[in-house]
């Protein structure tokens, strides 16, 4: 009976994840067979006139994607390891659940929060990296000295989205660094170990899986990502401009999706459709990768818990 | 163990400023956890270049003693200990000492060996000083490596594979590789918490011969359930008893010839003849 049951769930989750895929794949027939391969490379997005293509968004989506991650995931480290080792035993509790509100905050929060409060602010950061980093091509801003140069950039939207999966990547990596096995952890200490030593000789190596699991995971939600990035950057669909990250005009599939669906006809709808099939099958990639790494590296098989 | 490596050890010895044979000494040591008492005034020297075994049943306080010997005691959240213990008339527990370096001068290998899994066999060994960022500058690690792991009797078994997962070896491999990784930092003193529990009768006897052999460098103290296994390693024995809802204390403590051929308590005389426990 309960074999049953489980059978069924898995099969009826598998094959909705089927039909998800089909449904994008007609709806968005029409379109991929009027823009052919092209639509992958070509970069404007004009179903009306017969120009478009994903290509810029994409670049986008994996650019903002990649800013989160960079900063999300020290920040996630260092605080799942501050509430598992440093913080006093009392605290631990109301931290840990602290960590976990902040991830069921809605994302339109964040966005606006990112935009009316943060931005404003931001945009000096940016503007120290424009013009003291200016040389790294990422880093490359037209009027680098101005601050008007940089507001609603690829960014900003990357810093929100970091704030934004921060939890979600702590909770998983704190979870997993808790169950760092004790006898290592005494065995390290007994060898005159300091806490950073412990931390660096059990901790992390046990919780290699964790935090490539936890990272997986925010990469997840960061790609998905759509209102709190819409709020944010000015869409542009130049490449190029969207490599140099700091400067105003952004991209991203989601949000390219959540601001053209109410002004497109039918072509265009089942253009937005092919979009998000090529996001639908991104994340499934990145999913995939993700889960391989992870059983790859099992992390702490070889210890008994 | 060749003469030459004995000679290279005495050497670096020599550097230390504490010297050869550092004993170590407790006095009126009492234990608690929390609101509960397991340790009762316990008084006990081990002399230097001895092998001092601990012995009594179950729940008597040994391995909390052992602990406080080199301030694992304290990581217990609500443990607290009152007496002071002190090497070479230095008290560990003094202010101003670090206990990262109490730790690393008096080594511990556990019941249940637990080397670094993810870390190859000669990592494990060099890994206490990583940890301690005691950096050897005289020594080449692979030499150190090596000394360390002959002296835990494991050598000849992994000399092929030093670069395998320390997880991947046997239980009784395991843990000489606990003892080697204990040794490469130089303690003065080893303390052991039931070493061989967990392990097989083979493994048990190449563990007692390393310990024989240690002796000549570091003073040991041994927790063991095993009465002809505190027979036969040590030189010094006490025998700890924690009555009903009372503490663990030192009944008896003498040669271990004594304790066990002639004790002068008879609770020591039922114990180690198998009458209880």
């Amino acid at each position: 009976m309960y074999r049953s049951v489980a059978r069924g769930g898995g099969a009826l989750t598998l094959g909705l994840m089927g039909l998800i895929g089909l449904f994008l794949t007609v709806r968005s027939w029409k379109a991929l067979h009027a823009a052919g391969l092209g639509f992958f490379t070509r970069s404007a997005w004009q179903p009306s006139f017969g120009q478009f293509g994903v290509w810029s968004a994409l670049l986008g989506t994996v650019i903002i994607a990649v800013i989160a991650l960079v900063i999300a995931v020290p920040v996630a480290i260092c605080t799942a390891l501050f509430v598992t080792e440093y913080a006093p035993p009392r605290l631990r509790r109301p931290l840990t659940s602290f960590v976990d509100v902040l991830a069921a905050v809605p994302s339109l929060i964040y966005g606006l929060w990112g935009r009316f409060f943060l931005q404003p602010r931001a945009i000096y950061l940016s503007r120290f990296l424009g013009t003291h980093f200016g040389f790294i091509p990422f880093f490359h801003t037209k009027e680098a000295g101005s601050v008007a140069s940089y507001p609603a950039s690829t960014f900003i939207a990357g810093i929100v989205v970091a704030l934004m999966i921060v939890p979600i990547c702590t909770a998983v990596m704190r979870e997993v660094f808790s169950q760092a096995p004790p006898g290592e952890k005494e065995g390290a200490l007994a060898l005159g170990g300091t806490k950073l030593g412990v931390i660096r000789s059990v901790v992390l190596p046990f919780g290699k899986g964790g935090i490539i699991g936890g990272s997986m995971l925010g990469l997840g939600r960061a790609l998905g990502e759509t209102i709190a990035v819409t709020l944010i950057i000015s869409p542009v669909f130049d490449p190029h401009s969207l490599t140099h990250v700091l400067q105003t005009g952004g991209n991203s599939i989601a949000s390219l999706i959540a601001l053209r669906f109410s002004e497109s006809n039918e072509f265009g709808i089942s253009a937005l459709m092919a979009a998000g099939l090529t996001l639908f099958v991104l994340t499934l990639i990145v999913n995939a990768i993700a889960s391989a790494v992870v059983a790859r590296s099992r992390s702490g098989a070889a210890t008994e818990i | 163990m060749t003469s030459s490596e004995t000679i290279d050890l005495v050497e670096d010895r020599a550097l230390d400023p504490v010297g050869l044979g550092s004993g170590l000494t407790a006095r009126q040591v009492s234990a608690w956890f929390g609101e509960h008492k397991v340790l009762d005034r316990v008084t006990l020297a081990m002399p230097p270049n001895q092998v001092t075994a601990l012995i009594g049943p179950s729940g008597c306080g040994k391995s909390t003693f052992l602990r406080i010997l080199n301030r694992m005691h304290e990581l217990v959240p609500g443990a607290t200990l009152s007496g002071t213990v002190a090497i070479n008339d230095i008290d560990i527990y003094r202010s101003g000492l670090l206990v990262t370096d109490v730790r690393r001068r008096i080594g511990m290998v556990f019941q249940k060996p637990n080397p670094f899994p993810a870390m190859s066999v000669a990592e494990n060994v060099l890994s206490g000083l990583k940890l301690s960022r005691h950096r050897s500058r005289r020594h080449d690690p692979a030499d150190l490596v090596e000394r360390c792991l002959r002296r835990a009797g494991l050598w000849n078994e992994v000399k092929q594979r030093l670069g395998t997962p320390g997880g991947a070896l046997s239980g009784g491999q395991q843990q000489r590789l606990c003892i080697a990784r204990a040794l490469a930092v130089q303690p003065e003193i080893l303390l052991m918490d039931e070493p061989c529990s967990a392990l097989d009768p083979t493994s048990t006897r190449r563990i007692e011969e390393t310990i024989a052999e240690l002796r000549e460098q570091v003073t040991i103290v041994i927790v063991t359930h095993n009465m002809q296994q505190a027979q036969r390693v040590s030189q010094y024995c006490a025998f700890f008893l924690a009555e009903e809802n009372a503490p663990g204390r030192i009944v008896e403590q003498g040669p271990t010839d004594k304790i066990f051929s002639a004790p002068d308590d008879p609770r020591t005389f039922d114990y180690v003849s198998g009458q209880f426990g």
